[in-house]
């Protein structure tokens, strides 16, 4: 009787378990093939739970395709897993352009004058970035120039009529894999510090996955027909930080006395003005 | 018939409410506990969404300024504010909100007083007109209708999303104290709630920040009180009580309501240091470079 007893409720566990693990509709169709992680739910025990704060550890912002040790920053493999080579696939033309842009590198870079980095250059960055999320919302928030993206349902249309530093996103869950569509981006963009490019045609495709508890796989397929003889494709993690009380803080941009804009700590005391009333003693 | 009754007692409704809620007091629409809201798991109101600011304080440079003085003329080109931005998609002044909110009134000490003044003779150093974060309850305090704002909530945050700037305000909900050694633009918010309301306390502002365009200021002392209490499912009433001992005798208090904007618009991008061709707006000449440099 005991026996019985004890084999039915296991059986009961079991099926609860299965039931609450149940994957959505199109699970079994992981990207990039890797072993599953099932990362946590949202409280409505569905939709996977990628909240937090993340930064990568590579140093791809210098140059996607990869770099020699320079400056105080370790060499670096290129993030382009696809083509094998880790060359981003330009045209003739579009490679003369990028070129340019790396002679003039020191003053070019968009970043250098306080824009927004774009996608996918703001995921790669040297800087956290927080992704808050509830059933049905999305968004990430970039500690660098307080950028954000609102990440808004597939079911409605790409807008279109402009261009965006941070471009537009509609996202689906692919099973427990984030799939975001992104167009109307600038062309004003860069990829990194070395002047890789596109044009406002560019259209990316992200997928964010969890690959541990800690781990964010990230990965972004880019095409643009006018700049590269094909799509391609680039990938990095995404580390979890874990220290406790950890936030995004402000960052912004100050002009000195030159014009010249640079990024401020708050942190830095001299962040912190007082105005001085005793002028109005005199 | 019935129908009719009803339409009616909900019009009664309706107009008893609206100028009951605008005329009181701090907090007092936050006694009852309504019952017809959406609910987060953790019981505290859901107030996600995208919102627009619909009526009181800040009406914009053209209309008056917020201590009620009200400019002869805009300055310079006179669309210093549309040019700067506008909606993309949509938007536009709603009308319809809970209106009749009066302007903040300012009251400053002496020193603070010539202070005034003396910025509201130099508009270009305005840091909004600088692309700077605008502060709190600046951000919010935008003109009514122009730029929305996002709320995505949950048990730990409560995060602002403001088009205008690109500003992200991401407040934590979970008791944790303000930080040491922290000056920022927008300073720190800490959010708890108090029944259906949250109560953000903000403290660690970095002493730069103008309350608006006409050289309302506040200095490092700035300390501001918000509370945000979702009065229906599409109206949030915002009460911000801001102090600071050595720019005001007295507590400042705005209060305005955000309305939920239609589904089928979005929260577009907003830069400012990406194109800002605004500055030149401020002054008749180049937005003040030239007095600076003397």
């Amino acid at each position: 009787m005991t026996g019985w007893g004890s084999w039915r409720t296991t059986l009961l566990w079991a099926t609860a378990a299965a039931v609450v693990a149940a994957p959505t509709p199109g699970a079994a169709q992981r990207g990039s093939g890797a072993a599953s992680y099932s990362p946590p739910r949202l409280w409505d025990r569905s939709t996977p739970d990628f909240r937090g704060l993340w930064q990568v550890r590579d140093t791809a912002y210098v140059n996607i395709e990869g770099h020699p040790a320079d400056g105080g920053v370790a060499a670096a493999r290129s993030i382009i897993v696809d083509p094998p080579d880790g060359k981003i696939p330009y045209k003739p033309e579009a490679l003369a352009r990028k070129q340019e842009n790396f002679r003039n590198r020191a003053t070019a870079d968009p970043s250098l004058k306080c824009y927004q980095a774009g996608v996918p250059r703001a995921t790669y960055l040297p800087y956290p970035l927080q992704i808050l999320q509830s059933p049905g919302n999305l968004a990430i928030v970039y500690q660098k120039n307080h950028a954000f993206r609102v990440f808004h349902p597939e079911t409605r249309p790409h807008f279109v009529s402009t261009d965006f530093w941070m471009g537009d996103t509609r996202y689906r869950w692919n099973g427990d894999t984030l799939v975001a569509d992104v167009v109307a981006l600038t062309d004003q963009l860069w990829f990194d510090e070395v002047g890789n490019h596109h044009s406002t045609d560019v259209h990316i495709v992200e997928r964010y996955r969890m690959t541990g508890p800690d781990t964010l796989q990230y990965e972004a397929r880019i095409e643009d027909p006018n700049v590269y003889t094909r799509s391609w494709t680039l990938r990095t993690t995404l580390h979890r930080i874990t220290t406790p009380g950890a936030r995004i803080i402000e960052d912004e941009c100050l002009e000195d006395a030159d014009g010249v804009r640079h990024h401020v700590s708050p942190s830095d005391p001299k962040s912190l003005l007082k105005t001085d009333y005793s002028r109005w003693k005199k | 018939m019935n129908a009719r009754t009803t339409t009616l007692f909900v019009a009664l409704l309706a107009l008893t409410v609206e100028p009951a809620l605008a005329q009181a007091p701090s907090g007092q629409a936050t006694a009852t506990t309504n019952t017809q809201l959406r609910r987060l798991p953790d019981g505290h109101p859901d107030m996600q969404g995208l919102w627009l600011k619909s009526n009181g304080g800040f009406q914009g440079l053209f209309v008056g300024s917020l201590d009620g003085t009200n400019f002869a003329a805009p300055r310079g080109g006179g669309d210093g504010r549309g040019a700067r931005g506008g909606r993309g998609a949509g938007g536009g002044p709603r009308g319809g909100g809970l209106g009749g909110f009066p302007p903040p009134q300012y009251e400053y000490t002496p020193e603070a007083a010539l202070e005034k003044q003396d910025r509201q003779r130099r508009p270009y150093d305005d840091p909004e007109a600088h692309c700077h974060l605008p502060g709190v309850p600046r951000g919010l305090e935008q003109p009514a209708g122009l730029y929305p704002v996002q709320i995505i909530q949950d048990e730990k945050y409560f995060a602002l999303l403001h088009e205008y700037v690109h500003d992200a305000r991401i407040i934590p909900t979970d008791g944790s104290p303000h930080p040491q050694n922290y000056w920022a633009w927008n300073g720190d918010s800490r959010g708890h709630w108090e029944g259906d309301t949250l109560v953000v306390d903000v403290s660690n502002f970095n002493g730069r920040t103008w309350l608006d365009m006409d050289g309302n200021f506040v200095d490092e002392n700035e300390h501001v009180v918000e509370r945000f209490t979702l009065v229906d499912p599409d109206t949030i009433l915002y009460e911000a009580t801001i102090t600071d001992p050595t720019v005001f005798v007295k507590p400042v208090q705005e209060r305005f309501t955000l309305r939920r904007v239609p589904a089928e618009q979005q929260i577009l991008e907003y830069s400012c240091l990406e194109g800002e061709r605004s500055l030149q707006h401020f002054t008749e000449e180049d937005g003040g470079k030239k007095r600076r440099a003397k």
